[in-house]
C-alpha cells in the first residue's frame, strides 16, 4: 500500500515538474528590455508608450522572462516576430555597423581637424627669431661672401 | 594653407547641409500613402499566421479578394470579426478570397485571435507592418481593401466593417470586384 502512494506521488511530481518550473532567478527583467524595446505603432520605446500593441509586446515579454528566457534570446524572437525595427538599437552587424561606427569616426575626424588647427594657429603666432648677429661689419660680410663665391 | 584649410571646411560644411536636404526631399517623396481606388493593389508576399509556408497576392490575380489588415490588439477588430466571418462564408463559393493580415503582433496573440473567433479564412502576418504600413498606408486597425479580379482596388473601408451602411458598401464593392 505504501509503496503504491509512493509511485502515485511520484508519478504527480513528474507530471507537476514543467508546470512547476517556474523561473525563479529570472536571467532579464521587463523594465531593461522595455527601454530595449520598440513599439511599432507608435516609434517610441515600450517605456514611452502606452498603445495596445506595446502592451502586447510587454505581455509576450513578461512571459519569456517567467520562462527564465535570455535579453538575447526574448530580442531574437521579437526580431524574428517583427524585424530588426524592433530594437532601439541597430545591430552590431552588417551595414547597421555604420550607425555605431560612423558617430565615433565624426567625433575623431572632428578632434583631428581641431587639434590641426590649434596647432596651426599656435605656430603662426611665433615671432620670427631674431637674426643672429655674425659680429661682423657690412664691408667684411660682403666681401667674405664674394671670397666664397669665388671658392664655389 | 590656412585658407585651403578654411575653404576645405566650408566644402564639407555645405555637402552636409545638402545631403541633409536631399534626404529631406527623399522622405517627403517617399512618404506612405494608401493606394487609392482604382489603383493596382501593391503586391506582397507574407508568411501564413500559422506557420505553414507564405501567400503571393500575386496568386490570386483573376479571383476577387479582400484585404483585411488587423491585430489582436486591436478592440474594434473583435466586433468586426464575425461580421466578416459571415460575410466569407457567404461570398468563398462565388469566387471571392479574404485575406487577414495580422500587423504589429505577437504570433502567439494573433493565432489566439484567430482561435477565439472561429476565424476560416487565410491569415497572413505582417510583423514588421512593411506591407501594411509601407505599401497600404494603413495607419489604424481594421482597415480593409476590396480588390477586383483585374488587381484593382474597387473600396478602402478605414475602420470596422460592423455598422449596417458600412456592410452594404461593402457587398456592394464585393459585387463590383466580381464583375471587373
Amino acid at each position: 500500500m505504501r509503496l503504491r502512494v509512493l509511485a502515485v506521488a511520484v508519478a504527480a511530481l513528474a507530471l507537476a515538474g514543467p508546470a512547476a518550473a517556474a523561473c525563479t532567478q529570472p536571467k532579464t527583467s521587463l523594465s531593461y528590455l522595455e527601454g530595449q524595446v520598440m513599439c511599432p505603432t507608435c516609434h517610441t520605446t515600450l517605456d514611452q508608450s502606452d498603445a495596445p500593441a506595446a502592451r502586447a509586446i510587454e505581455a509576450q515579454i513578461s512571459r519569456r522572462i517567467a520562462q527564465c528566457w535570455t535579453a538575447g534570446q526574448i530580442e531574437d524572437e521579437l526580431v524574428a516576430n517583427f524585424g530588426e525595427g524592433i530594437l532601439a538599437a541597430p545591430p552590431h552587424k552588417g551595414f547597421d555597423l555604420l550607425a555605431w561606427w560612423l558617430p565615433l569616426g565624426g567625433v575623431l575626424a572632428g578632434a583631428a581637424i581641431l587639434g590641426f588647427g590649434v596647432w596651426r594657429w599656435s605656430r603662426s603666432r611665433e615671432p620670427d627669431p631674431e637674426p643672429v648677429p655674425s659680429g661682423l661689419d657690412d664691408e667684411t660680410e660682403r666681401r667674405l661672401d664674394d671670397l666664397l663665391a669665388r671658392l664655389d | 594653407m590656412t585658407r585651403t584649410l578654411k575653404i576645405g571646411g566650408q566644402v564639407v560644411a555645405v555637402a552636409c547641409v545638402v545631403a541633409l536636404l536631399v534626404l529631406l526631399l527623399w522622405r517627403l517623396t517617399h512618404q506612405e500613402h494608401a493606394p487609392k481606388v482604382g489603383a493596382q493593389a501593391p503586391g506582397f508576399t507574407l508568411r501564413m499566421l500559422s506557420g505553414n509556408g507564405t501567400l503571393d497576392l500575386a496568386s490570386l490575380r483573376g479571383k476577387a479578394v479582400v484585404l483585411n489588415f488587423w491585430a489582436s490588439w486591436c478592440v474594434p477588430c473583435k466586433a468586426e470579426a464575425p461580421k466578416l466571418e459571415r460575410a466569407w462564408q457567404q461570398y468563398r463559393s462565388r469566387g471571392v478570397v479574404f485575406v487577414g493580415v495580422d500587423f504589429h503582433d505577437v504570433t502567439r496573440d494573433g493565432r489566439r485571435f484567430v482561435a477565439a473567433h472561429g476565424l476560416t479564412f487565410p491569415m497572413v502576418e505582417d510583423g514588421s507592418g512593411d506591407v501594411t504600413s509601407g505599401r497600404y498606408g494603413i495607419t489604424q486597425a481594421p482597415e480593409t481593401y476590396v480588390v477586383g479580379r483585374d488587381g484593382k482596388i474597387v473600396l478602402h473601408i478605414p475602420g470596422p466593417i460592423v455598422d449596417a451602411a458600412t456592410l452594404a458598401r461593402f457587398r456592394a464593392a464585393l459585387t463590383t470586384a466580381l464583375r471587373s
